[in-house]
């Protein structure tokens, strides 16, 4: 992609992931909420329906696509100092990915 | 450099112009940030909670002291901070709510829902 794409793809993915990340949480959140008190059993067992793993799955990746793009651009509208910011997007991408390698390792040792 | 205008050195914050609508952005980036801070403790919560019955038991354990309920709810205001403003965004990318006076309505509206709604949780969560 060239420069001048970029700005508008980033544009276009924010929005996309956000809404994704929106309808998840709110189906989600109004399960659990709907449910009341889970037991182990019950909660392992509602996360681990294939449905629910892969769109748990998405959601990671919309929330590391969401998060880096919403990060960027705060650090490049905020720091100005050339190595701070560099030292910072890249706190912020390690972060990302580790936590969703990590995330992604639970799900699957989850549905085993 | 001496023809140029002097630095403003007018800074009261209270009288400085400050609409509704940037209220409602600036607290966007803030909530944003603070949901991205919290990602890690989410995915580690998770961790936890499907680690068998014990696991589990540890998770529902971190939650309980006051300090960390108390976080949960500054998280719960910035994820309904966020989403409502981010669905104003939206409509406002697709050309629904433009003229200032509805953008500033809807400002107000996902300023104070947001926060009315961050306090409703923070009472359920005491």
């Amino acid at each position: 992609m060239s420069g001048h794409t970029h700005g508008l793809r980033s544009w276009l993915l924010q929005r996309l992931s956000g809404v994704y990340l929106a309808i998840y949480l709110v189906y989600a959140i109004a399960s659990v909420l709907q449910h009341g008190s889970y037991s182990y059993t019950e909660w392992h067992a509602w996360l681990v329906q294939p449905v629910m793993s892969i769109a748990t799955a998405g959601f990671i990746l919309a929330m590391l696509a969401h998060g880096w793009v919403g990060m960027r651009d705060v650090i490049l509208d905020y720091v100005h100092h050339l190595g701070v910011r560099l030292m910072l997007l890249t706190l912020v991408g390690l972060m990302l990915v580790a936590c969703g390698l990590w995330a992604v390792r639970v799900l699957l040792l989850a549905a085993g | 450099m001496s023809s140029q205008q002097p630095a403003p050195v007018f800074l009261n914050l209270f009288r400085i112009r400050f609409p509704v609508a940037a209220v409602t952005s600036i607290a966007h980036r803030i909530s944003g940030v603070l949901l991205f801070l919290f990602f890690p403790f989410l995915v580690w919560l998770l961790d936890l909670s499907l680690q068998g019955p014990d696991g589990y038991a540890r998770a529902i354990a971190l939650l309980q002291p006051l300090w960390v309920r108390m976080g949960l709810a500054l998280i719960a205001w910035s994820l309904l901070h966020h989403l409502l403003s981010g669905i104003r965004f939206l409509l406002i990318d697709i050309g629904a709510g433009v003229s200032l006076r509805v953008a500033r309505r809807t400002a107000w509206i996902v300023n104070l829902t947001g926060l009315l709604l961050g306090l409703a949780c923070l009472w359920w969560l005491l």
